[in-house]
């Protein structure tokens, strides 16, 4: 109950005072560059990856991204630059 | 993205790790706080990435916590450069040694050629320079500059008049003119010989000519001494006529010294500061310390350090501070007398020519007055007193 009112004040808190949603509401910020380049802010860690496949979870759900030739150019505790030929970039969540 | 010239500065290795958990073990290192990058797969189950050499040491006790081995594949950036370095030093040294030597041998003095010069004189210069320290393999740093060379050649080698020194790179060019001294013609046109002051004859050589006064005879000046024209009434000969008067003469010389007076003298106290100087940048070398003189005259030399045939933005500065001290001389009176009576000597040989004798002093008056000294002293002087007149061609016709 309690955890739900705090959604609630937050998104609310958003929606009437222009705050960016990414902080308010731990969600993650992609940037993308083409095909070549995407940037992805707020993960919460790597849960697999190969050339073909990176898959990070996220603070609600699992991010999927697939392509070919992946390279992780960087990667910090919340953030990852990753290069390559990027497909498709994909929301798992579980409770849908 | 950080710099990667700043990774590569401080050093970078690549590490492979292999396994089952990769994943767990990036997110891991991540969270430790160590920074990866170029994260590549390899094949299943294995990955490579770069990471900072600071952080290899954390990366053992996180790999030993999982299920993956670590492999260090490549290390790359200066630290690795650096160790390299040390290892092949002989190289390193060996091309500091050579510019090292270059550099030396550029400054040195090579070879002194001398132009213009007999084999005597040149002998002369050579020892001259040999003195002087100016030698084949001295550093040029060491030697005296160009200017100071020249003046000391000219001042101590009475046989050039003038010479020309040049420092073409490691070479002393001297260009020397000798005095000529050619042997004079004794050619003499008919002339007498007549009286150039007042005088006694004392003595008389005549090589050619008719003497017309004696021994003991008192001359005025333009008195005729030796005629020119020989020979008997009727069939005269007109012959330059050549010889010695010598003649007693007079002279009266004044001096005047003051009892007190003061000079500028060096103490010989001088400290030399040694500098390297980089454009206007000034590098103490040698030589530190304030200086305790009071007064003191500078004297700089500068010398450009060359490399091959270029000279190089530094130069090798010696400056010289030299004490200076006012000496305040006093004389009583008889010192003074006799220091002025040397003075009147003095002065009397400079009027003089040298082959005059003197034969007598006296003192005609001295006296101290308002702290000076004033001292007239007649000279009785032995010289040659006569002089060529030519007998002019129409006279003897």
């Amino acid at each position: 109950m309690a955890k739900k009112w705090g959604h609630f004040v937050r998104s609310w808190m958003t929606k009437n005072m222009e705050l960016p949603q990414d902080v308010m509401m731990d969600l993650p910020r992609i940037t993308m560059i083409g095909q070549i380049h995407i940037y992805i802010e707020n993960h919460r860690g790597l849960l697999a990856f190969s050339d073909k496949e990176l898959r990070l979870l996220l603070k609600q759900g699992q991010l999927l991204i697939k392509g070919k030739a992946f390279v992780i150019k960087t990667i910090l505790p919340e953030e990852i630059l990753l290069e390559g030929k990027i497909d498709s970039v994909t929301y798992i969540t579980d409770n849908d | 993205m950080k710099n990667q010239w700043i990774e590569f500065y401080r050093g970078l290795v690549t590490v492979k790790a292999s396994g089952k958990g990769i994943e767990r073990f990036i997110n891991a290192l991540t969270r430790s706080g160590i920074y990866i990058w170029n994260v590549k797969n390899h094949g299943t189950q294995a990955v490579t990435f770069k990471m900072k050499l600071e952080d290899a040491k954390k990366i053992r006790s996180l790999a030993r916590n999982s299920d993956c081995k670590i492999e260090f594949l490549q290390r790359a950036g200066a630290p690795f450069l650096f160790k390299r370095l040390l290892k092949n030093s002989g190289f390193v040294a060996g091309a500091l040694a050579f510019f090292a030597v270059i550099l030396l041998l550029s400054n040195m003095v090579w070879g002194i050629e001398i132009k213009g010069a007999n084999p005597a004189t040149e002998y002369q210069i050579r020892k001259e320079l040999d003195k002087m320290g100016v030698k084949k393999g001295k550093l040029q740093f060491f030697v005296d500059n160009v200017e100071s060379i020249q003046r000391k050649l000219s001042n101590n080698i009475e046989a050039i008049t003038w010479i020309g020194v040049e420092l073409k790179g490691t070479t002393y060019h001297l260009q020397v003119v000798e005095k000529n001294e050619p042997e004079k013609p004794e050619y003499l046109s008919p002339r007498h010989l007549v009286a150039k002051k007042k005088a006694v004859i004392v003595d008389m050589f005549v090589e050619e000519g008719r003497p017309v006064v004696d021994i003991h005879d008192h001359v005025q000046p333009g008195q005729l001494l030796v005629s020119g024209i020989i020979g008997k009434e009727g069939e005269t000969e007109t012959v330059p006529a050549r010889g010695e008067i010598l003649g007693e003469t007079w002279y009266k010389s004044t001096v005047e010294l003051p009892l007190k007076s003061t000079f500028q003298v060096f103490n010989g106290n001088e400290k030399v500061k040694h500098s390297i100087t980089i454009g206007s940048l000034n590098i103490p070398v040698w030589g530190f310390g304030k200086l305790e003189f009071k007064e003191y005259e500078i004297e700089e030399n500068e010398k450009r350090i060359r490399f091959l045939k270029w000279e190089l933005p530094f130069s090798y500065k010696n400056v010289t501070f030299r004490e200076r001290e006012q000496v305040t001389r006093i004389y009583s009176n008889e010192e003074a007398f006799d220091v002025a009576k040397v003075m009147a000597r003095n002065d009397i040989k400079n009027r003089l020519e040298e082959n005059a004798k003197v034969k007598g002093e006296k003192v005609l008056h001295q006296s101290v007055d308002n702290g000076k000294v004033t001292i007239s002293i007649h000279f009785q002087i032995i010289e040659n007193i006569a002089e060529g007149q030519p007998i002019i061609q129409g006279d003897t016709e």
